[in-house]
């Protein structure tokens, strides 16, 4: 007899839909919540993200909600302990907001730099970006800096949208898939989505990456690449393409700069700049015509290869012929890169020539009538069904930025971009190449007490006039983004923060404050030195610390919280109302734009507040501008009004959706005092489907760009014309050359950094660390990736995840090990110039020879995290992070550089160099270890049961 | 019926996504709570009903990595069900889910010793054994969207590496896919007959490639000739 | 297959409680050696019940939930274990009612049909126990007549020790019980090797190419999925170092036969040497329970496949 199957009581249940914030993907969930408790989360099949499905993470929300982990009230450091100890005292929110906004009101009113705010995994920098700007301090970005801002900067300074969260596949059309150093990467359940798609439609998948784990397990072919080489292999492909004449000659006429003229004058000033007309248009030889054109125009016929002289005497060559002079050399055949990339040359030679069969012999045309930018229209859409993603394993090179550049090349070449079967554009981009927004640079509105930025903190140089530097050439930030160190730093480099206020360099902060980023362990390189930093006493000023006040906002028990000096506890996602917009890193897909919102689904049982409504509380009790009325009262009640009624610009505001006052705009229109509704009832989310005149090809599309321009997604109608040779890099080499009529760094390092580094085409150079350290010393490659089911997540180690994972090891190729005689799960040692660990290893047949690489962030500190103190993540996880130093290695004569990408001041996590051997018999266990975190105030009220039984319909059973 | 699963060796990317799915839906589900042994402790463990290993083939640079999702196969000719002296196992008639009485079950693992699968765990704080369910609690769940009644793992797989329906009804999609692709059921020589098929890796696709050979490089730069592309 | 003491105590103590009792009643019936009293019968009886009782209950120590035990009876159609227990609650009561039949001097018919009726059934109890492990194809090293052979030559070589230390202490003449002890644990011996010749030779068994149906290339476990253990790990990961099973294996050999076989010459040779005779059940059974221990050990369940084993 069968037994009784019970069945959901669907009375007692409520189904809400919200959006997650287990990673930066942000699919949509629905929710079923039995008596306040989540019962089940799901993918929501309607959302334009997940369509329904959901990865572990997402599933494990319920754990995170139920994690012990979480703060439980605002804590303030015990008066006479010191920072680190990790003893608090419960404070109640109005003690720590009199606190937190006397400071910053003294502060503000003296020197607003003084002031640094930096976020982490955070999903709100348009708010907390103009929070920032209003408060009038230079010094905020978000993690980007550390994460991926070379290929956010790459694709931005290319082709006018990026790898990252501004583009994706086009799964429908792509016919083949070339991912570049994607492990587990946004957009995560997007990308398994399209992987099956493709495959399904017998598409080729072919993956770039030292190690053949998750998407790459299932790829077609594996290019086992030495790490950093990729910049390499893509200008080997673009040598390939060039040879066999593979290259799509009305795209790069029509949509790029390839036949732009650039002056030939070494020497000169002016030299590498695009030769210009009077009003400042690049010009063209029109071979129709015999004469120079303006290179924006539409109806010319421009040479794309050849040298020409210009009216002024001067010599002129097309970007193109530079390119195939450059590209087409020995350098770059296949053969001669083979050794460095680790790969054969047949491969090399092969996958190009594959992905220009598929370009140009596989077109797929659909019947969509469009119109061009300039005015003619086409009876269909011709796309080339070559797509390509790239993202971590290339961005964590100090030499990731030409990497990505380079692959950009090969898409234009391929004249696969934005159209059918393409890497796409998603909303609102694309935008002006780089995007119309420069950092605020003027030191006397930055130095102004009680004064807002006139413009965001973070923007796009386009020349030396562009930097955040003062007349002596010294960073205004503290970050020393914008200058000449890190010059298109335009995402900040928060890996510096702590190093750079502690030295007080380029000054000191008074306050710090940190919003959900893990900055004393897994977030940061070189943490044990960084946690000593955070300790650091100031010997000027007895007593106080080098950062003398430092606010940590989390919603749970992390390795930083234990730093803070004031800590304010945030909410779990499901408990608090938020925004994704489309003035940030929007949810928006190719076919769509889109945004969404969170609410409140379970009520909140301690006594924690959301961060965003405790900016809107300090921004009102400061009364910045934008959040004060003309007679000095609160303009926002709190968030969801802040929300609803903030406007940018008219009738442009966070939530793009049911605007107007009576919600029936998109786009743009008045608020809408009932939007928050609206969404809801719309499962919190917005979509705006482009129709398909408008789906592709949006650089040069009319159409699109007639409503971009009125929603304020780019500045007014106009080509978006693609940068093969991107001028503002020349500017500034001009000015490492002393060629340039504007500031010029006055600092050799800062001089030769330019000139070697700022080539306006793609280029490749060996990563900078290694460039300094003994190959023959240390001959590995060390580097990290996140598991899928924890991937970019906020508390990953939470009961049901870290039931997968509590411990990572150290990974080696098997064939490389054996040769060492090192065993599965022997401990080993591993050194770096900057320090060593102990760890275990693990032998695999998909790891590059001479690559070691370990899951990030599985290593966790003693106690914290709600992890009992002896966790496997405290005594057997290790952090990599330890071996990698935020300073390059000192060179004599020379400053402390930052172990970054010299173009952006992207975090070169990936460029360590490390040796191996194994440990003693009986050394074993993670090491270094830390002290143990102490409980927290308010930790008492979880029970940390040895059996835990999760049951949300408990009640119904018993 | 026989009720059952595919699982596409070809697109599994090995993300776990199906196993906390299982977790989640099950622990408040018929058969909930699965029991999570020192959550907080030294060696988290736990009762879970669908686990990923995950295998390499071949060897560098050859080699290929195999993500592996297994759960109950819900065999035709189940031994843990014949072996189980208490009548708490059973093959439902109807179906062909294999479930467990927990109401019956005296936790003896002997079941658990018949699975060559490794489906079964025993949960010690119930002292019961447990198992995939198949979801049955969502499947006939008439109160749930049509397209929602469908076993957790499947409904939130990412890649669609899992597909759940009748492999009785020739028809059907689960069927003609395991025609189509070749699916396989494991360890087959057991005679178990499972039910769950799995779809192998599929072949590479072969592309074509032109080559036009050119003479030197310096030859080919000379050759670029414009042509007349107005834009 | 983790060796669970309580099952390797179970099997031990009533193989030779069944043991004991079959040949308890065939010593009666013959009465081998001049034959025992009554009461030493049935402190024999009681012996034998003893240790079967005490082994039934051990077994209950690994139920994770024994308020169901009582419904371990109902699956005599399929399942081994379920027929096991069946048997051993059938024989109890035959088995009480010969005693009883001896005590109270009933009439012959009786003795004899309910001592053979019960004798039978401890027969078929022990071999229910081997089944229950030999119908296992999930195992090789189990799934194979030997082991129910196994489990009754241990059993009854067992019960014969037991059987001739009573005739020991009961003065009989010993010559048939040795001669009875040396043929069974003979026997067993012989069984035994051919056994453990056996699970050497590996056979067409499942391999981890055909466990994930991977047969292209060399297929190797990257990662389980969890890091410490789960109850497939605790349960069937238990594996034996070669040496350690090939030291185990003398271990068998010389307390469970060659010791008592030497016993069993000098109990020959001295005539009722007590001594002796206890040696020689002590050790028997002592050998039998490192030989039910490395039966576990030994076994390699096929799951294993899933976790790395290149085979099982």
């Amino acid at each position: 007899m069968n037994a009784k199957i019970k069945l959901e009581n669907h009375d007692a249940q409520e189904i809400k839909y919200t959006t997650c914030y287990m990673c930066a993907c942000r699919c949509g969930i629905k929710v079923t919540l039995e008596d306040n408790k989540v019962r089940f989360i799901q993918g929501n099949r309607n959302h334009p993200t997940n369509q329904g499905v959901l990865c572990a993470k997402g599933s494990a929300g319920i754990m995170k909600q139920y994690s012990t982990a979480k703060l439980t009230q605002p804590l303030m450091r015990k008066p006479g302990t010191e920072r680190g100890e990790g003893i608090y005292e419960a404070i109640s929110w109005d003690q720590a907001l009199d606190i937190l906004t006397d400071r910053l009101e003294e502060i503000r009113s003296t020197d607003p730099s003084k002031l640094g705010f930096f976020t982490g995994r955070d999903q709100m920098q348009a708010l907390t970006g103009l929070w920032a700007q209003q408060f009038g301090t230079p010094n905020w970005s978000a993690h980007g800096g550390f994460c991926s801002v070379n290929m956010a900067a790459a694709g931005l300074y290319s082709i006018g949208f990026s790898f990252w969260e501004f583009g994706a596949p086009d799964w429908d059309y792509a016919k083949y898939f070339l991912m570049w150093g994607v492990a587990e990467d946004h957009s995560s359940n997007p990308i398994k989505i399209g992987l099956e798609k493709l495959k399904r439609k017998g598409g080729k998948f072919v993956t770039v990456n030292p190690v053949r784990t998750g998407y790459s397990a299932i790829a077609d072919e594996w290019l086992p690449i030495k790490p950093g080489m990729d910049g390499l292999l893509a200008m080997s492909m673009v040598h390939v393409l060039l040879k066999h004449e593979k290259f799509d000659y009305e795209f790069l006429v029509r949509y790029t700069n390839a036949s732009w003229l650039v002056v030939q004058s070494p020497g000169q000033k002016g030299d590498g700049l695009f030769l210009r007309d009077e009003n400042d248009h690049p010009l063209i030889w029109d071979i129709d015509k015999e004469a120079f054109r303006n290179g924006m125009d539409g109806d010319i016929a421009p040479a794309l290869f050849g040298e020409y002289v210009a009216p002024d005497g001067r010599r002129v060559k097309t970007v193109m012929s530079l390119m195939v002079e450059r590209y087409l050399d020995d350098r770059y055949a296949p053969e001669n890169v083979a050794l460095e990339c680790g790969l054969p040359a047949e491969s090399i030679e092969r996958i190009a020539l594959e992905m220009a069969h598929v370009a140009f012999k596989e077109t797929v045309e659909l019947p969509i009538e469009w119109t061009d930018v300039w005015g003619r229209k086409h009876d269909k859409v011709v796309g080339r069904p070559v797509a390509m993603y790239a993202m971590r394993g290339i961005a964590a090179h100090s030499n990731g930025f030409h990497s990505c550049r380079a692959i950009h090349m090969i898409q234009m070449l391929l004249g696969a971009l934005d159209a059918p079967g393409n890497f796409r554009a998603r909303a609102p981009y694309p935008k002006p190449i780089p995007p119309h927004q420069l950092p605020e640079n003027n030191i006397d509105i930055i130095n102004a007490p009680n004064t807002p930025l006139s413009r965001p903190p973070l923007g796009f140089p386009t020349r030396p006039e562009d930097l955040v530097i003062d007349e002596f050439g010294n960073p205004l930030r503290i970050d020393k983004a914008y200058s000449w160190e890190v010059p298109i730093a335009s995402h900040g480099l928060m890996h510096m923060v702590i190093t750079n206020a502690t030295n007080h360099d380029p000054y000191a902060l008074d306050t710090l404050i940190l919003f959900m980023a893990n900055m004393a362990w897994n977030s940061t390189m070189n943490t044990s030195n960084i946690q000593d930093m955070l300790r650091a006493k100031d010997p000027e000023e007895p007593g106080q610390y080098k950062i003398p006040f430092l606010v940590v906002i989390d919603a749970f028990h992390s390795e930083m919280t234990n730093f803070a000096d004031l800590i304010l506890p945030d909410t779990t996602y499901l408990e608090r109302h938020d925004c994704i917009s489309l003035l940030d890193r929007p949810i928006s897909e190719p076919d769509a734009a889109a945004d969404a919102i969170r609410y409140p689904l379970v009520k909140l049982d301690r006594d924690v507040r959301p961060w965003q409504e405790v900016m809107v509380e300090l921004a009102s009790r400061l009364k910045f501008p934008a959040f004060t009325k003309p007679d000095g009262a609160r303009k926002f009640k709190d968030y969801p009004d802040f929300i609803v009624n903030y406007e940018r610009s008219p009738g442009v505001g966070f939530l793009a959706g049911w605007r107007g006052k009576d919600g029936t705009k998109s786009l743009k229109g008045e608020p809408n005092p009932n939007q928050w509704e609206k969404y809801i009832e719309n499962q919190s989310f917005f979509a705006h489907h482009w129709p398909d005149n408008q789906k592709y090809m949006r650089y040069a599309n009319k159409d699109y760009l007639e409503v971009a321009a009125d929603v304020g997604f780019v500045g007014k109608v106009e080509p978006i014309i693609m940068q093969f040779y991107s001028e503002p890099l020349q500017k500034f080499r001009l000015a490492g050359q002393g060629l340039y009529d504007g500031p010029q760094p006055n600092n050799q390092v800062d001089r030769e950094r330019l000139v070697k580094y700022f080539d306006p085409l793609p280029m490749w150079y060996e990563p900078l660390e290694q460039q300094r350290v003994d190959k023959e010393e240390y001959p590995f490659f060390a580097l990290t990736q996140r598991p899928m089911f924890m991937y970019h997540s906020w508390d990953s180690q939470n009961v049901w995840l870290r039931q997968i994972m509590a411990q990572n090891y150290m990974y080696m190729n098997a064939r490389k090990a054996a040769e060492m005689g090192i065993k599965d799960f022997d401990w080993i040692w591993v050194e770096s110039h900057n320090g060593k660990i102990r760890c275990q290893v693990k032998t695999m047949e998909g790891t590059q020879e001479d690559t070691i690489w370990t899951w990030n962030a599985i290593g966790k500190q003693k106690g914290a995290w709600g992890l009992n103190a002896n966790a496997s993540e405290a005594t057997k996880g290790f952090l990599l992070n330890h071996l990698i130093s935020e300073l390059l290695p000192e060179k004599a004569g020379e400053r402390r550089v930052t172990n970054s990408d010299p173009v952006t001041g992207q975090a070169a996590w990936f460029d360590l160099r490390v040796k191996i051997w194994k440990a003693a018999p009986g050394e074993t266990g993670s090491w270094p270890q830390f002290d143990e975190l102490k409980p927290l105030p308010g930790d008492e009220r979880y029970e940390r049961p040895d059996v835990l039984r999760y049951d949300a319909r408990s009640h119904e059973k018993n | 019926m026989r009720l059952g699963l595919v699982i596409d060796l070809d697109v599994c990317v090995g993300c776990h996504a199906c196993a906390i799915a299982c977790k989640e839906w099950n622990a408040s589900g018929t058969i909930g709570p699965l029991s999570d042994y020192q959550p907080y402790g030294a060696e988290p463990s736990g009762v879970w009903f669908n686990r990923i290993r995950h295998y390499e083939m071949d060897e560098y640079p050859n080699n290929k990595t195999v993500n592996f999702p297994m759960s109950c196969m819900h065999c035709e000719d189940a031994d843990c069900v014949t072996v189980c002296p208490t009548g708490a196992s059973y093959k439902r008639a109807e179906d062909g889910i294999v479930l467990i009485d927990q109401d019956k079950c005296m936790g003896c693992n002997y079941c658990s010793w018949a699975c060559p699968y490794g489906a079964r765990e025993l949960d010690r704080s119930s002292g019961t054994m447990k198992k995939c369910t198949l979801c049955v609690d969502r499947i006939y769940d008439q109160e749930l969207p049509v397209e929602e009644r469908q076993p957790s793992c499947v409904l939130t797989c990412p890649a669609h590496a899992r597909m759940f329906g009748d492999f009785d009804d020739p028809d059907s999609a689960v069927s003609r896919t395991v025609r189509e692709r070749g699916g396989y059921p494991l360890m087959p020589e057991l005679n178990y007959n499972p039910t769950n098929q799995y779809l192998p890796p599929r072949r590479k696709p072969v592309i074509p490639v032109e080559t036009q050979p050119k003479g030197g490089l310096k030859e080919s730069i000379k050759q670029f000739a414009n042509k007349l592309v107005r834009r | 297959m983790h060796p669970a003491f309580s099952v390797i105590f179970f099997t031990v103590a009533s193989g030779a409680g069944f043991g004991l009792f079959s040949l308890l009643f065939i010593a009666d019936t013959f009465k081998l050696g001049g034959g025992f009293t009554p009461v030493q019968i049935v402190i024999g009886g009681i012996v034998a019940l003893g240790l079967i009782a005490f082994g039934l209950l051990s077994s209950t120590f690994h139920l994770a939930n024994p308020k169901n035990a009582w419904r371990a009876f109902s699956r005599f159609r399929t399942s081994w274990l379920s027929r096991e227990g069946v048997f051993a609650v059938v024989f109890m009561p035959l088995a009480l009612i010969y005693l009883a039949s001896i005590w109270f001097e009933a009439p012959l018919w009786l003795r004899e049909t309910f001592g053979l009726l019960s004798a039978v059934l401890a027969w078929i109890t022990v071999f229910s126990t081997g089944m229950i492990y030999a119908c296992l194809k999930t195992i090789r090293q189990w799934n194979t007549p030997l082991v129910p052979a196994n489990y009754l030559a241990l059993g009854y070589a067992s019960g014969s020790l037991l059987l001739l230390l009573g005739a020991v202490i009961a003065g009989l003449d010993t010559t048939p019980y040795i001669a009875m002890s040396a043929l069974i644990v003979s026997i067993a011996a012989v069984l035994k090797a051919i056994y453990y010749f056996w699970i050497r030779s590996p056979g067409l068994t499942p391999t981890i190419n055909t466990a994930t149906g991977l047969t292209r290339a060399k297929v190797k476990l990257l990662d389980t999925g969890h890091t410490h253990g789960t109850f497939l790990t605790q349960e069937f990961g238990f594996q034996i170092a070669r040496q350690k099973a090939g030291l185990l294996k003398v271990v068998v050999f010389g307390l469970g036969f060659a010791l008592p076989g030497l016993m069993l010459v000098w109990v020959f040779n001295a005539q009722g040497g007590q001594a002796a005779a206890v040696v020689a059940a002590c050790a028997g059974i002592a050998g039998a329970a490192v030989e039910r221990w490395l039966f576990f050990a030994e076994a390699r369940h096929v799951v294993n496949l899933y976790h790395g084993a290149q085979r099982c």
